[in-house]
């Protein structure tokens, strides 16, 4: 698998200082995976942090992890210190959950990373990545490779994907989306892996539901997608893992890219590329809510 | 060595197809899934492993256990449970283990699960044997193999002009109606003997690793908490039960009571009522998962609670890896 050498020492060096000067208790970052690529690692002491590794395979987003680390394991302490590496869509995350309040920027040191974008375990450049313009994290406490000057790639619509589904008659539409849902097992592993998806009991899972039981039928799945599109509207930041992680293959990103669209549209906003103090639907301005 | 010619085969599933409800491997938008079908040309002859295991006919993932009509203060209660005959075709001996597994639970122990025993009964398992291990395949080290016939009731394996045969049960028998074949000399060569064997640990020896909490937060740290490894096992067999009112007309009110699949990943799995979680932590969930398939369920039941179909791992979004895990034991005793 292709590991950066020079970054992954740059890494381990930065999880080093940081662990041995108690700066944080814990490091998130990127493993080598007994199965050839890289995966998610947590690294407590200094010793190990030769672990750790960066290369195109890191392709997950680490910020969902950052719901863990929240609280402290022992009652009465007070939250840890953590530092994550964070690449630019991962940054944007962080922006969203410290502007609702779910972070506290002084517990978390950002590795921020420069990005070439990343690829699956077969080579191929993730689509995300592919019409991804963003080289630079917008947070970070260091950053780490060489910072390019201006977006290396241009990407003239990165919405263009959308418009095979969207110029469907209504009616063919449906069916296209029935079609999908229908494959869908309701493993939740596109909320779980969700940064923005931190409900303590999601509304789709909840014991006395209205909306929605605990069947794994079409209905249910039907407004489990459509729900939690909806529910990420203006907050969904493009890192696509619900659709990388999805075991059925659902073009979730679709659905969620379509919302992030209609947002910037509306209010020329796309989630977490600022650091704003107030989620864009809490905002209120001279005229009242943008919505 | 008795064999049917491919024309024969699908001569005979295309008959199949039209006598019973046949499952089997089919091409779903680019998956390969066991799926109802109408007619045999829909049914995959090469395929890998099936991306979801069998259990969903014999536990589906939802099924009405009882239909209730309220008015009033009358109730009326009717189970359900379909009566046809289903045959499931291109069975991958690993799925048919799974069901073995499922067995010393369901079927074994008491009380015996009624719905599962009605839909294993009506449900002849004819297996084609995986010409290879696929990748995270290691069936060959929980007691499997891919073309092992134990828990099949006939196993079918490709050979040079045509599909081996072999008779494994009556039950098996008696759907091969209509199937021409002829006998061959020579045996087919197992296939898998060579295959990488996982060190497989005994459940005491587990039970000596509980409290190694570092080892266990290292596999479980990274767990999502999502159901995938779960929903795709073949053994795992958790469900959750829940009424739900499907219409009011006419002053009655009609109820339903279903079994849904549940998986002990999940963050609410072990809340209890008045809101306390025994298994709050993601370590603690992915530990369970593994002491169940390795410790608990053989203890408990007699069997491995893992058929080593490796679903799991290739499934897994931030691979957490049962064969990791278990090389990880067997080292630490």
């Amino acid at each position: 698998m292709p590991i950066n050498e020079p970054l992954t020492q740059q890494v381990r060096e930065q999880a080093r200082q940081l662990l041995a000067s108690n700066q944080v208790t814990c490091v998130i970052g990127y493993e080598k995976s007994p199965r050839g690529g890289a995966r998610p690692a947590f690294i407590y002491d200094a010793t190990e942090a030769d672990r750790l590794i960066w290369g195109p395979d890191c392709f997950h987003n680490l910020v969902t992890y950052l719901h863990d680390k929240k609280t402290s394991p022992r009652r009465g302490e007070e939250p840890p210190h953590v530092a994550i590496v964070a690449k630019p869509c991962d940054s944007r995350a962080i922006n969203v959950l410290l502007a609702e309040q779910q972070i506290e920027r002084e517990r978390i040191f950002v590795i921020g990373m420069v990005c070439e974008g990343t690829q699956d375990h077969t080579g191929e450049v993730f689509s995300r990545c592919a019409r991804c313009a963003d080289r630079v994290p917008v947070v970070y406490d260091v950053l780490l490779g060489e910072s390019p000057e201006g977006p290396s790639v241009s990407v003239d619509d990165v919405f263009a994907d959308l418009s095979a589904v969207e110029e469907m008659p209504p009616s063919e539409r449906l069916s296209f989306w029935l079609r999908e849902f229908d494959r869908c097992i309701r493993c939740y592993a596109c909320r779980q892996v969700c940064p923005g998806c931190y409900c303590t009991t999601c509304m789709f899972e909840r014991d006395d539901g209205l909306w929605v039981d605990i069947g794994i039928e079409l209905p249910q799945k039907h407004v489990f997608h459509l729900g939690r599109a909806l529910h990420l509207a203006g907050r969904c930041v493009e890192c696509d893992e619900c659709e990388r992680v999805c075991p059925m293959g659902l073009p979730l990103s679709l659905l969620n890219r379509r919302l992030v669209r209609e947002m910037e549209t509306l209010y020329d906003y796309r989630a977490g590329r600022e650091e704003s103090l107030t989620p864009l639907l809490f905002e209120l301005g001279e005229e009242g809510s943008p919505i | 060595m008795m064999v049917a010619t491919l024309n024969g085969l699908q001569d005979w599933l295309q008959d199949l197809a039209q006598r019973y409800d046949l499952i089997a491997p089919c091409n779903v938008d680019g998956h390969v899934l066991y799926r109802p079908v109408a007619s045999g040309d829909e049914v995959l002859l090469d395929y890998e492993r099936p991306e979801l295991s069998a259990k969903d006919y014999f536990l589906p993932a939802t099924e009405i256990l009882l239909q209730v009509e309220q008015q009033g203060g009358q109730v009326i209660q009717e189970e359900i449970l379909p009566d046809r005959k289903q045959v499931i075709f291109g069975l991958r001996p690993c799925d048919a283990h799974g069901l073995a597994a499922i067995d010393a639970l369901f079927l074994k122990q008491d009380p015996v699960d009624r719905n599962y025993a009605h839909h294993r009964a009506r449900t002849v398992l004819l297996g084609l044997a995986c010409p290879q291990m696929w990748d995270g395949c290691f069936c060959t080290s929980v007691g499997g193999a891919p073309d092992d016939p134990t828990h099949l009731d006939v196993l079918f394996r490709e050979v040079n002009g045509g599909y081996g045969v072999e008779v494994v049960t009556e039950k098996g028998e008696s759907v091969l109606e209509g199937l021409t074949l002829k006998e061959r000399k020579g045996k087919p060569s197992p296939s898998g003997a060579d295959a990488e064997k996982i060190p497989l640990a005994s459940s005491q020896e587990w039970r000596s690793l509980f409290g190694r909490d570092q080892m266990w937060r290292r596999h479980g740290e990274r767990c999502l908490s999502c159901r995938i490894c779960t929903y795709v096992c073949p053994t795992c067999r958790c469900f959750d039960v829940a009424d739900r009112v499907v219409a009011e007309q006419g002053g009655v009110t009609h109820i339903e009571r279903i079994r849904v699949w549940d998986a002990c990943t999940s963050t609410n799995y072990r809340r209890a009522a008045g809101g306390h979680n025994s298994r709050p932590t993601k370590p603690g969930r992915i530990r369970n998962r593994f002491f169940c398939k390795f410790c608990y369920y053989p203890e408990d039941f007699g069997a491995l609670g893992c058929v080593g179909c490796g679903r799991c791992i290739v499934s897994c979004p931030v691979d957490i890896d049962i064969t990791e895990v278990m090389r990880d034991v067997a080292g630490a005793v």
